[in-house]
């Protein structure tokens, strides 16, 4: 098999794992509104195909909704969905929208397997699995989100610098660009990346540069939000990630609120919230990047992946970056260490032997992990942490964004009397509806917009929630919980039942 | 020279190779045996049976750590607490405690120096159910009246309290048995303790008109120092009284909540 080949091998493998263990994922709070997205724009699509003229004329009313993200993932989404699910009705809706992020995931597993071929083949299987290897990352991978598709293209961008045509550079940082706006910080990469090669090699890649400036075209293709005023949207765009709010984060029993955030925090929350081994192997790797930069010794690749994940991490570091969304804004940090993590394994076991015991060895914590706590993956913290009660007793943030009420749909289903009310808590009614939909919630249980308003309440522990619990209390006048979701022990959705309801203690 | 190199490297990569081994066994045997060290549901419904016929009244059930709430689920017999520092606590009306505890978890630390440092003596000998400890204390605690009666239970700082809500700007009345020492407790629900720019606010405490102390609410800055307290002797008077807590603030639009009990 040809190092591509097994690329693609790799890449199509975990793209197909992802969609086979998706069902279960519940919808975070911002897939809810990318699924909203994605069904405005393919309203938008259809309208092209039957009427070309009047879409054009009408992006504003179908692409304003969620103007805070360019268009390309969204699109993609929505073009999945029209194909897999309205047309061809093979896919339910939550598979069709989330199909272009496993293809995103196969690429990224495709591009870290090019990144680890250059070194050896044992690395260049390892690296993605390094990468994926943690819940973390898993349940990452199976979102409608933008996160593992910029990750993807975090890679991609540097595979592209280092070995595409000026074009196809263009077109991948385009593609960057027009999923996140992470990738705003990847030009002054790659300039300052160029400026410290040496003679030749910097040159030939400063000639390149030059390519990126028709990368916005990517953007504007398939944004058609900016096809009628532009400049306002895009100022509009720029505007919401600059004076974006800070959502509370608990950390070390201090829930965090605002900057100045811990300088360190990205790294130790890394440290924290993947599988040990993981960890320290990432973390040798980052270290022998650096070791080597430090001594000169770094080739034209290993510079560069130090520079992206560097460059992925930065922001973190400065304390004013809003930091809620646990490790999954800076995953191209993680993504850009797995290479040279993989090729340190390889280097301290050549012998296939011992290669396979020392992959072992790293590897299954993390699929443990995966067994474990999948679909859970927000809660997901590694044995440096001491597991999920471990975080829980340090005071780590317990999960993100609602996704874990998956774990007490059925039982909802199963006692809820018709009609009921149910208060849903940080689950978003554009996720309730996508529930209901993929027929995961019965169509009569009814979204309640408070505990005094509902029958049955389904709590999400969070530290900066701590009043709905007592507030449903007085509202039910009972303390007991009728079930919950513990993971371990510990308490991540807890389900109250007015007295004398199906299902009340 | 070379050859010392190479031998270095050697060894490099094989204390490499055992350490990778031995963190990957060692994790392995972590997350295969932290179930173990949890309680089964027959665990927590042993404990929850052992609560039922020990049960008296002002008996209360703390869980330790504190977010090990499955144990509401079970236990039906006695008010469930899980306040956060169990050295300044107040337990008002408590007198025998309950620690239900999971001794076994990761970073547990045992609370009973915290106990016995606010002069709580253990009640009973520690029962074991799995990994569940149940062990009664003896809290000491004074005589108390309350002063505030809530049924209802309002989270300040993270802990469920059984405190009254008072508008700001507004009074609170209150007629009760006065005993020796007043105690005032008074802070803003939720997260908008936290509000930057918010001015304080002030509770001015009468018992039967004369003036007894006051309280300042500052903006919550750090988790834990929201709950504000008030600990005053009350000067010679009527066996019962009205008590009087006025709230004040330039800004009223918060949700404050005042709880308020005698003791001695």
């Amino acid at each position: 098999m040809s190092d591509k080949a097994l690329a693609r091998t790799l890449g199509f493998a975990i793209a197909a794992v992802l969609a086979l263990t998706q069902a279960p994922v519940g919808f975070v709070r911002d897939e809810g509104y990318y699924f909203t997205a994605a069904q405005s724009y393919e309203a938008w699509l259809r309208l092209l195909l039957h009427a070309p003229l009047q879409a054009i004329a009408q992006t504003e009313r179908y692409w304003s909704y969620n103007f805070e993200h360019p268009g390309l993932a969204k699109l993609l989404f929505a073009a999945s969905h029209l194909v897999w699910s309205t047309w061809l009705g093979v896919l339910p809706d939550a598979l069709a929208w989330r199909l272009p992020a496993f293809a995103f995931a196969g690429l990224l597993s495709y591009w870290l397997c090019l990144l680890g071929l250059s070194r050896s083949r044992a690395a260049g299987v390892l690296a993605p699995l390094l990468f994926w290897c943690a819940e973390r990352t898993f349940f990452h991978g199976h979102l409608a989100c933008f996160d593992i598709p910029i990750c993807a293209l975090w890679a991609g961008v540097g595979v592209a610098f280092l070995r595409a045509s000026g074009p196809g550079l263009a077109l991948t940082y385009g593609a960057a660009l027009a999923v996140k706006h992470n990738a705003w910080f990847l030009p002054p990469v790659l300039a300052v990346y160029a400026l410290l090669l040496p003679g030749d090699q910097r040159k030939a890649m400063l000639r390149k540069l030059p390519w990126l400036l028709l990368s916005p075209l990517v953007l504007f293709a398939t944004w058609p939000l900016l096809w009628h005023d532009p400049l306002r949207h895009l100022r509009d765009w720029v505007a919401f990630h600059t004076h974006h709010v800070h959502y509370a984060w608990w950390y070390f029993g201090q829930v965090l609120r605002g900057p100045p955030f811990p300088v360190w925090y990205p790294v130790v929350l890394d440290a924290l919230v993947l599988p040990l081994t993981n960890a320290l192997v990432l973390a040798a790797a980052g270290i022998s990047l650096l070791w080597g930069f430090a001594r000169r010794r770094l080739d034209a690749q290993r510079l560069l992946e130090l520079g992206l994940a560097g460059a992925a991490l930065l922001p973190f570091l400065l304390t004013t970056t809003p930091i809620f969304g646990g490790i999954k804004h800076w995953l191209g940090f993680l993504a850009l260490l797995a290479p040279e993590g993989a090729s340190l394994l390889v280097r301290i076991a050549p012998q296939p032997r011992r290669l396979l015991a020392v992959a072992a060895a790293t590897l299954l914590p993390g699929l443990w992990q995966i067994v474990h706590v999948h679909p859970y993956g927000t809660s997901a913290y590694g044995e440096l942490a001491g597991g999920i009660p471990g975080a829980a007793t340090l005071g780590m943030q317990r999960q993100y964004w609602s996704n874990n009420v998956t774990g007490v749909l059925p039982w909802l289903n199963a006692h809820c009397p018709p009609g009921a009310r149910v208060y849903f808590h940080e689950v978003n009614v554009e996720s309730y509806r996508t529930y209901v939909r993929m027929g995961m919630l019965r169509p009569d249980i009814r979204y309640a917009p408070g505990p005094s308003q509902s029958d049955y309440a389904a709590l999400q522990w969070h530290r900066e929630f701590r009043d709905r619990e007592p507030e449903t209390w007085n509202a039910y006048g009972t303390r007991r919980p009728a079930t919950g979701l513990y993971l371990d022990e510990v308490p991540q959705v807890v389900v109250y039942a007015r007295p004398g309801l199906p299902g009340a203690p | 020279m070379g050859a010392w190199v190479k031998h270095g490297r050697v060894m490099r990569s094989r204390s490499a190779f055992v350490a990778l081994i031995a963190a990957g066994a060692a994790s392995l045997l972590f997350d295969l045996t932290l179930p173990l060290r949890l309680p089964s549901e027959a665990d927590w419904a042993e404990a929850a049976g052992a609560l039922r016929g020990a049960a008296q009244p002002a008996d209360a059930v703390q869980l330790w750590p504190v977010w090990a709430e499955r144990a509401r689920l079970f236990v039906d017999s006695m008010p469930v607490l899980a306040e956060e520092d169990l050295e300044e606590a107040d337990y008002p009306g408590v007198r025998r405690l309950f620690l239900l505890s999971l001794p076994r978890t990761p970073f547990y630390s045992p609370p009973d120096a915290a106990l016995q440092a606010r002069g709580a003596t253990p009640a009973g000998p520690e029962q074991r159910f799995g990994a569940l400890s149940l062990r009664a204390w003896d809290l000491h605690a004074a005589p108390a009246d309350p002063i505030t009666r809530a049924a209802e239970e309002h989270e300040v700082d993270y802990v469920a309290r059984h405190c009254v809500l008072v508008p700001i700007g507004g009074r609170l009345v209150e007629r009760a048995p006065a005993r020796a020492t007043l105690h005032v407790r008074a802070g803003v629900v939720g997260e908008r303790a936290y509000d930057a720019n918010r001015p304080e606010i002030v509770v001015q405490v009468f018992a039967d008109g004369l003036p007894v102390g006051s309280l300042e609410v500052p903006r919550t800055v750090r988790d834990g120092t929201g709950w504000r307290r008030l600990d005053v002797a009350l000067p010679a008077g009527a066996a019962e009284r009205e008590f009087v807590f006025a709230a004040s603030s330039p800004d009223r639009n918060r949700p404050f909540c005042l709880q308020a009990w005698t003791s001695g």
